[in-house]
C-alpha cells in the first residue's frame, strides 16, 4: 500500500486539492480557509467529532454541496468552477457532470433504489451513464455482487435485505462506476454492531485491490488505524493535524487530538 | 315493463355522454398534472409563478362556476364552444390544477437521499427524474389520483347544467316524464357505481403492481 510517507509519493502532484474552502449555511460559517489534498490512490481516513465539517467536506467533492469559497481541483481540472478570460466563472451542468463522473460516494443511509431489484440497482448507471449494453451491465453487476457475498440476493429488493447487506449493494453500485475516487461517510453508523464488520470487510477488499483513492468517514478508529495511508483530525471546521496512523494514534501532536481519541483508547488495548 | 325499457335506454343514452366527458377530461387533467405539476417545481421563476396562478385560479372557484362562465360568458366574448368541449375543459382544467398539487408534493416527499443517490451515481437530471425519483413518486401519487377520478366522475354530473345529455340530465329527464323518481334513481346509483368500483380496482392494482418488494 502506498504511504505518504514514501519519498516517491512526496513529490507527486495530488489528485484532488481543496484550496482555501470556506462554507457557509445561511449566516453561519462552517469551515474557512481549508486546504486539503489527497493523492492518486491515496487512502484517506476522517476522523473528529460530530459537527466538525467531516461531511460537508466529502459532500462538496461530490458536487453535492458548494464550497461558498476557495476552489476545488480533481485530476487537475476545477470542479466547482471553470475558467474563462482568466476569470473564475461558475461550472455548468456539462461540466460538473464531465468531472464528477471520477467520485463516486458511500452514504451512512445506504439510499439504494426501493423499487429496483439489487441486481436493477447495480446496472442502471452503467446502462444510462456509462452507456454500456444490459448485457455487458449485467456482468459486470453479477461479478461485483458476487465479490460483496450477494450473488444469491440479486432479484432481491432493498427492503428484503439486512442493513449489512444493503450497504454491501450500496458499495457495489458505487465501486461498479470505477470512480478514481470513493468517498465513504460513516458507512457502518447506521447498522447495527454485528453487521459492522461484514461492510468492513468489503471496504478493505476494495482498499486492498483497488487503484482508486478514498476518502473514509468513520468512528472504527481500529480499522482506520488499519488501512489508511493517512489519517486527517477535524475540529470546527478545521484540519487539526494529519499524518500517518502510527503518528496520529500513538503521538498526537495536539491537545485535540488527544482529548478525542482518548474516548476511543479502550479499542487500542 | 314499456316504461321500464324506455328508462333504461334513456339512461343508456346518458351513460354514453358521461363516459365520453369522463375518459377526456382524465385524459386532461392528467397532462395537465404532469405539465403544471412539473412546473411548478422549476428553478426558473416564470414557469414556477404561471404554475401557481393557474392552480390558484381552477381550485379556488368553483367547478360550476368555471363551466358556467365556459358555456355562457365566453360567448358573450365571441368565442362559442360546444357543450361537450365545455364539459371537457371545465372538468380537466378543474381536476388537473388539484393534480398538479398532488405530483409537485408527491416529487417533493420522495426522500433527498435519492436525488444524492443518482447524483453520486453521476446521472443527469432527466435520468434521476426517470429511473429514480418518478416511480417513487408516482407510487405515492396513486391513491390520491384514485380519489380524484372519483371525484371527477361525480362532478361530471355537473355538466347537465351546460345542456350535455349526460347520466344525471337524462335521469332527470325521464323522472318528469315517467314520475318512477325510486325507480330511476336505483338505476341511477347502481350505473354511477358500476363506472366508479372498476376504477378502484385499477388503481388498487397499479399501486400493488409499483410497490412490488417495498417491504
Ligand atoms: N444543510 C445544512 N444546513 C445548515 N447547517 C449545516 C448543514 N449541513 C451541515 N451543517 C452544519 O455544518 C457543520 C458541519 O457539519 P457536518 O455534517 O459536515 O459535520 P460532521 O463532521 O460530518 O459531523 P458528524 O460526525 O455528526 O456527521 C455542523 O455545524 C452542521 O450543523
Ligand atoms: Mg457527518
Amino acid at each position: 500500500m502506498p504511504r505518504t510517507s514514501d519519498a516517491s509519493l512526496l513529490n507527486q502532484e495530488p489528485y484532488v486539492k481543496y484550496r482555501n474552502i470556506g462554507m457557509k449555511f445561511g449566516d453561519t460559517e462552517v469551515m474557512k480557509g481549508i486546504n486539503f489534498d489527497i493523492l492518486s490512490g491515496e487512502k484517506v481516513a476522517m476522523i473528529g467529532p460530530s459537527g466538525s465539517g467531516k461531511t460537508t467536506l466529502a459532500r462538496m467533492l461530490m458536487t453535492l454541496e458548494k464550497p461558498t469559497e476557495g476552489t476545488i481541483e480533481i485530476g487537475g481540472k476545477l470542479l466547482w468552477h471553470r475558467r474563462a478570460n482568466g476569470k473564475l466563472v461558475d461550472a455548468n451542468l456539462k461540466h460538473l457532470r464531465q468531472v464528477r463522473g471520477q467520485i463516486g460516494m458511500v452514504f451512512q443511509q445506504y439510499n439504494l433504489f426501493p423499487h429496483m431489484t439489487i441486481l436493477r440497482n447495480v446496472m442502471e448507471a452503467q446502462v444510462h451513464v456509462l452507456g454500456l449494453t444490459k448485457k455487458e451491465a449485467e456482468d459486470r453487476a453479477r461479478k461485483i455482487l458476487k465479490k460483496v457475498g450477494l450473488e444469491h440476493k440479486c432479484d432481491a429488493y432493498p427492503a428484503q435485505l439486512s442493513g449489512g447487506q444493503q450497504q454491501r449493494v450500496a458499495m457495489a453500485r458505487a465501486v461498479v462506476m470505477k470512480p478514481k475516487i470513493m468517498l465513504f461517510d460513516e458507512v457502518t453508523s447506521a447498522l447495527d454492531p454485528e453487521l459492522v464488520g461484514e461492510v468492513l470487510e468489503v471496504i478493505r477488499e476494495i482498499a486492498e485491490e483497488d487503484e482508486m483513492a478514498m476518502l473514509l468517514i468513520t468512528h472504527e478508529m481500529a480499522f482506520a488505524r488499519d488501512i489508511a495511508d493517512r489519517v486527517v483530525f477535524m475540529a470546527d471546521g478545521q484540519i487539526i493535524e494529519q499524518g500517518p496512523p502510527e503518528q496520529i494514534f500513538n503521538y498526537p501532536q495536539h491537545q485535540r487530538t488527544k482529548n478525542f481519541l482518548s474516548r476511543f483508547s479502550t479499542e487500542f488495548h | 315493463m314499456d316504461a321500464n325499457m324506455a328508462i333504461f335506454n334513456g339512461l343508456l343514452k346518458g351513460l354514453g355522454v358521461t363516459l365520453q366527458v369522463l375518459i377526456y377530461s382524465v385524459l386532461l387533467a392528467l397532462v395537465l398534472s404532469f405539465i403544471i405539476g412539473f412546473m411548478s417545481l422549476s428553478k426558473w421563476r416564470i414557469p414556477r409563478w404561471s404554475a401557481t396562478l393557474f392552480i390558484e385560479v381552477f381550485r379556488g372557484t368553483s367547478l360550476l362556476v368555471q363551466l358556467f362562465w365556459l358555456y355562457f360568458s365566453l360567448p358573450i366574448l365571441g368565442i362559442r364552444l360546444p357543450a361537450m368541449l365545455v364539459g371537457v375543459l371545465g372538468l380537466g382544467l378543474n381536476y388537473g390544477a388539484y393534480g398538479a398539487v398532488v405530483v409537485r408534493t408527491s416529487i417533493r416527499a420522495v426522500p433527498k437521499g435519492q436525488t444524492e443517490a443518482s447524483i453520486a451515481l453521476n446521472m443527469s437530471p432527466y435520468r434521476r427524474m426517470r429511473s429514480v425519483i418518478l416511480p417513487q413518486a408516482f407510487l405515492i401519487m396513486l391513491p390520491t389520483f384514485s380519489n380524484l377520478t372519483i371525484e371527477l366522475l361525480k362532478g361530471t354530473s355537473l355538466i347537465s347544467l351546460v345542456t350535455l345529455a349526460d347520466l344525471t340530465f337524462q335521469a332527470l329527464a325521464l323522472r318528469s316524464a315517467t314520475m318512477e323518481t325510486t325507480q330511476i334513481f336505483i338505476y341511477l346509483l347502481i350505473i354511477y357505481f358500476i363506472i366508479a368500483y372498476p376504477i378502484t380496482l385499477g388503481f388498487r392494482w397499479l399501486e400493488k403492481k409499483q410497490s412490488v418488494g417495498r417491504g
